[in-house]
């Protein structure tokens, strides 16, 4: 019989467990570090605007349009540009996406058509924005004829992004009601039709909801598409209507980043401010709602 | 008569439609002998989509049909004699008469559409008018019919929730409607491109120039090389060689380490990583990353770095990707089973240990999925090359060089120019069939990899 004990306790073995537990301690602080590094990129990031651009937003730099001069420009304009487009993004992709997910989730026949639905759906969720601009600017513009630089194009461009966001947060939200409230509607006479729009939408609303918000959100900070389709223009005074030439937050920014007058720093920076503030409340309300009414069944 | 206000009048003719057929058919019924097969308001919205649909439908297909009319009503119009007859020339000033007959514009640039705008003035009320009268009377006299077809037994709730089920079914087509446009776009534009330009050319080509005129040989300034190597430099190796390390221990240190407040608390704030719009990270990279990476080249002993750098868009865009990998990584190693963590941990393994030798290899598919998901990001990010990567095509190895990305190049194709028909502004949609057929393999063969990986644990 060898000792294990004196085995466990010689030296080399002290050795060999001094080894590994400095492993153990190295790779932990190797997860601290990846944590504090992508941490620090985004008090950098957050630090640097703050402190080029919070003495740039006062009420003017709220109120007015863009303007040549780096101390009048302001992105009330760009403000109401994105307002509009949110709308028409809004109007489309959130009635489509909602009922898209009902389909799919309560209705639709298991078959291979809608196996390619599916498919669609889930790769629109991952082609590049860009591509997306690319088809605004093939369809809407070029074959449909519609205005270039106008809330209305790009807002049925981002609802095209939008939309996929919305059906697969839609989806989720529909798929957790749990079927006890199918059945109990449909046990006491509702048709399929009313058990969902009277009983199971409702109930997934808030998950909706939430999706729609963070999709709105990602809308909302879009640029490449909005290059595409020519949202570059420069718009001295905000846009009436839908089909008025107009620019966006995010475009205001990549305008501005691009003059050479250095006056524009802080303006960029401010407007990096705004923007940044608009989507971390966004972004909020969708944590709130999904903490204050999303139920567990 | 506009058409919005048309629009607004058919929809009141609906409401209208609704409410009546409603109170009809809460007349209908008598308690106990003749019940309604369907409830009041279902009989209303029978009618009120008689009354809306066709009628819409009416407005949509004369509103297509009408600029042809009233472009032949003033062309034999008297004052048209003197237009031209090339039909180019035609149009022209037939397109501005009607800019200045709406109000579009003060002024014409030609003179003979002037005296046009009287004619287009008549012809456009005229049709306006006809229009107009032809979508009311088709809304009052389905509406109309519709109306007739309520009595106590008709199933009124059927029937609208068919046309529910046909508006759910389109909604849902919406989706494979967008990836059919986005596919035959890429392919209408980039066909009329190759049939310009050999495939090959575009493919294999080490040379790019678009801006370049003409010249015996155009095939020679369409060499996409250099735009595919910049793009897998700057997306696929510098952002990945910072995103994979930092995103994949993130996610261990999260799920493994640390205690449920910490956790709380950082991964929301990550996650803003992932929110922070690109253009801002494309600011970023260009005011303060890009002039960090010159000094480091300068320290480096290189001469006369350019400003814009991959190194600077590759960094910060892989900072951007971090949360991304976090995330899907956090998700393949929860969806290793306990047991075969407990099983390590009793054998007496460290920590560190199991996760290395147990959970990582395990849930290997999932993070390599995670992976290709993630370069499928980064090569169709698009700010932060445009603001902080550089125009020039450059095929080399140096981090700091200037380099171009397919992205940068469509944008910069796309914008500015009105021309759309001419080789340039054809190729950039060369390029985003190129980039949308690559992200479409990565997420594809990405999916599929998740996809078995659960069913082996299931």
């Amino acid at each position: 019989m060898t000792d294990h004990s004196s085995l466990w306790q010689s030296p080399e073995m002290g050795r060999k467990l001094a080894k590994r537990y400095a492993s153990e301690r190295r790779f932990k602080w190797a997860g601290i570090t990846a944590i504090v590094l992508s941490l620090s990129f985004l008090a950098f990031l957050v630090v640097t605007m703050v402190s080029n651009g919070a003495g740039g937003i006062d009420w003017a730099f709220l109120s007015s349009s863009d303007s040549t001069d780096p101390a009048t420009a302001g992105i009330w304009g760009a403000f109401k540009g994105s307002l509009l487009t949110m709308g028409v993004t809004l109007a489309l992709s959130f009635p489509m996406g909602v009922l898209a997910a009902v389909y799919l989730e309560e209705f639709a026949p298991r078959n291979r058509w809608i196996d390619v639905v599916e498919v669609s759906i889930n790769n629109l969720a991952a082609v590049p924005s860009i591509i997306f601009g690319l088809l605004g600017l093939a369809v809407f513009i070029n074959a449909f004829q519609l205005p270039r630089s106008a809330p209305l194009v790009g807002g049925m461009t981002l609802a095209l992004m939008t939309m996929p966001v919305i059906v697969i947060a839609g989806r989720n939200a529909i798929k957790a009601v749990p079927p006890s409230i199918r059945d109990a509607a449909l046990a006491i006479g509702a048709s399929p039709v009313q058990v969902v729009f009277h009983h199971v939408l409702p109930l997934a609303l808030p998950g909706i909801l939430t999706g729609t918000i963070i999709g709105m959100a990602r809308a909302l900070g879009e640029t490449a598409p909005l290059l595409m389709i020519g949202m570059r223009a420069f718009v001295a005074t905000p846009p009436d209507s839908v089909v008025a030439p107009a620019t966006v937050l995010p475009m205001q920014i990549f305008l501005w980043s691009d003059e050479v007058d250095s006056g524009f720093v802080q303006n960029t920076s401010a407007a990096i401010i705004v923007l940044l503030v608009f989507l971390i409340a966004m972004n909020g309300i969708a944590i709130y709602l999904r903490n204050r009414f999303e139920q567990r069944w | 008569m506009s058409t919005s206000f048309l629009i607004l009048i058919v929809l009141g003719l609906g409401l209208i439609g609704w409410l009546v057929a409603r109170a009809k058919a809460a007349g209908m019924a008598t308690p106990g002998s003749r019940e309604l097969h369907s409830l009041p308001r279902y009989h209303g919205t029978y009618v009120a989509l008689w009354a809306i649909v066709p009628a819409l439908m009416m407005l949509a297909i004369w509103s297509s049909v009408s600029p042809r009319l009233i472009n032949s009503a003033v062309i034999a119009d008297p004052a048209a004699k003197s237009l031209p007859a090339e039909a180019i020339d035609r149009d022209a000033i037939l397109s501005e008469a009607a800019q200045l007959a709406r109000g579009d514009i003060e002024a014409g640039f030609n003179p003979a559409s002037d005296a046009l705008v009287p004619a287009f003035k008549k012809a456009d009320a005229r049709f306006g008018m006809m229009g107009g009268a032809l979508t009311l009377v088709v809304a009052f006299a389905c509406g109309a019919f519709g109306f007739t077809r309520l009595n106590v037994g008709f199933k009124a709730r059927t029937k609208v929730e068919r046309v529910t089920m046909m508006v759910l079914l389109v909604a849902s087509l919406m989706a494979v409607l967008t990836t059919f446009g986005i596919v035959a776009s890429l392919i209408v534009e980039s066909g009329r491109f190759f049939s310009a330009i050999s495939p090959i050319d575009f493919l294999f080509g080490l040379h790019w120039n678009p801006t370049a005129e003409g010249g015996p040989d155009l095939g020679e300034n369409f060499g996409a090389i250099p735009l595919f190597w910049g793009t897998i430099f700057i997306g696929a190796i510098i952002a990945m060689i910072v995103a994979i390390p930092l995103g994949l221990m993130s996610a261990i240190y999260l799920t493994q380490y640390a205690n449920a407040r910490l956790r709380t608390w950082v991964k929301p704030l990550l996650e803003i990583l992932a929110g922070v719009p690109t253009v801002v990270y494309g600011y970023f990279a260009a005011l303060t990353v890009a002039p960090l990476v010159r000094d480091l080249a300068v320290k480096l002993g290189m001469e006369n770095p350019s400003t814009e750098s991959a190194l600077a868009a590759g960094l910060v865009m892989g900072v951007m990707i971090i949360p991304f990998v976090s995330s899907m990584a956090d998700d393949s190693i929860a969806a290793v089973p306990q047991a075969m963590r407990d099983g390590s941990l009793a054998m007496g393994a460290t920590t560190s240990e199991t996760i290395r030798r147990v959970l990582v290899p395990a849930a290997l598919p999932g993070i390599v999925a995670a992976f290709m998901l993630a370069i499928s990001r980064a090569i169709g990010e698009t700010m932060i090359v445009v603001m902080a990567a550089g125009a020039a095509a450059n095929l080399s190895a140096n981090p700091f060089a200037s380099m171009t990305t397919v992205t940068f190049q469509i944008v910069a194709l796309l914008t500015g120019d009105q021309d759309f028909n001419t080789p340039k502004t054809m190729s950039a949609f060369a390029l985003g069939l190129v980039l949308f057929i690559v992200t479409l393999l990565l997420n594809i063969v990405a999916l599929r990899v998740v996809k078995r990986f659960r069913e082996a644990y299931d």
